[in-house]
């Protein structure tokens, strides 16, 4: 048999990319961004506190919904810490205040799938 | 583990937009909060009112989320100190200061620095965060302040609100961990709306831009406040805080655990 048809991988530590669920928080009545608006403000925060080094990251936007202003956010892991620092320290979009609330962070997209912290305790 | 912990939510006359923070805190998952009364000695004559019972204020504290527990409000007493003779105030034994869970002394200047780390009966040291340091930080009150339990606190509301501030926060907190080297560190908000209220992992991450490790900054969100609370337990008693948590034991463990031979014994 050939034993060459497989082959052993090894992961390093180390994921390619981190994903983040965030929600946008807005005060009633303001302007929703639609998802062009909404990686605008990302890019718009990264340039804030990292600049234009920052604004380079290379930061994705994978689902947006403009009902509830969630969305998922894939970026480079050694990025991570920049893009969530940034979006903590967001504090105005339009002039208004917003908050953004990460939700989740991981490795891996599939634990985005569900969250055990939304579940009814008894 | 410790549960997560904002020791500086401020105490406005506005009761409707305490509640509204209180709920926002509570969502966000802290499990206690401090509500903040600040007394500035260069504005007048200003007395040191009793603290506001919390369970007088709100009659059902909003629950955690992800736990089954209502959150936890402590009060806490910051005084703003530019002259040594403000300083008498918290050696003399005022009744009223004794009833204040956590006391924090936001010192001006160096020597005021020096006295609140090395004498002054304090929980916590507020860190400009809004200006440039008036002054250096230098590492013998520094080390003295961590070997007595003092903890310092850096708050991260300004660096939501304006530029130029999270340029000073940034700086400050950085000239601070250089000499402190990330011990004793506690982070919170000073939030006044619900908005300027931050996710305890949002500002565990933001420990990490302060140069901070992630351990560091994560115990400057949980453990540290903690500690805090222990140490401003310790000045209501005489030395010591210890607390012991009943163990539910099970009942048919109980039984098995009697050897057999030993239970014929006992009815015969």
């Amino acid at each position: 048999m050939a034993a060459a048809a497989f082959e052993r991988r090894v992961l390093q530590s180390a994921a390619e990319h981190h994903y983040l669920r965030v929600r946008l928080e807005l005060p009633d009545g303001g302007a929703r961004p639609n998802a062009a608006q909404f990686k605008q403000l990302v890019v718009t925060a990264l340039r804030e506190l990292h600049g234009e080094v920052g604004a380079a990251l290379p930061v994705d936007v994978l689902t947006y919904e403009e009902k509830t202003l969630s969305a998922i956010l894939r970026v480079i892991s050694s990025g991570l810490v920049k893009l969530w620092s940034a979006l903590t320290l967001l504090g105005f979009y339009q002039n208004r205040r917003c908050a953004f609330r990460v939700l989740q962070t991981s490795p891996f997209l599939l634990a985005l799938s569900g969250n055990s912290r939304e579940l009814v305790l008894d | 583990m410790a549960g997560f912990a904002d020791l500086n939510v401020p105490q406005g006359a506005d009761k409707k937009s305490l509640q509204s923070l209180l709920e926002a805190t509570a969502h966000l998952g802290y499990s206690v909060v401090a509500l903040n009364h600040v007394i500035d000695f260069k504005e007048k004559k200003q007395e040191i009112i009793k603290p506001v019972s919390p369970s007088e204020l709100f009659p059902s504290l909003p629950i955690v989320q992800g736990t089954s527990k209502r959150i936890k409000v402590l009060t806490r007493l910051t005084l703003v100190v530019s002259d040594p003779s403000h300083c008498n105030l918290l050696r003399s034994t005022s009744a009223n200061i004794r009833l204040y869970d956590i006391i924090a002394v936001f010192p001006k200047t160096e020597k005021l620095f020096h006295i609140a780390c090395t004498t002054l009966d304090v929980d916590l040291v507020c860190i400009n965060v809004t200006e440039k340091l008036p002054f250096y930080f230098r590492r013998p009150p520094v080390n003295m302040a961590i070997d007595r339990g003092i903890y310092f606190e850096l708050l991260y509301t300004p660096a939501i609100k304006d530029s130029t501030m999270r340029r000073y926060t940034i700086s400050n907190a950085i000239s601070l961990m250089q000499i402190c080297k990330g011990k004793n560190i506690v982070i919170s908000s000073a939030a006044e709306r619900p908005l300027e209220l931050r996710g305890p992992y949002d500002v565990a991450n933001l420990g990490l831009l302060f140069g901070l490790s992630e351990g560091e900054a994560k115990a400057a969100v949980s453990t540290n406040c903690r500690a805090t609370m222990l140490h401003g337990e310790t000045r209501k008693s005489a030395c010591g805080v210890v607390y012991t948590v009943k163990k539910p034991r099970k009942v048919e463990e109980e039984e098995t655990a009697v050897p057999a031979c030993k239970k014929a014994k006992t009815q015969a």
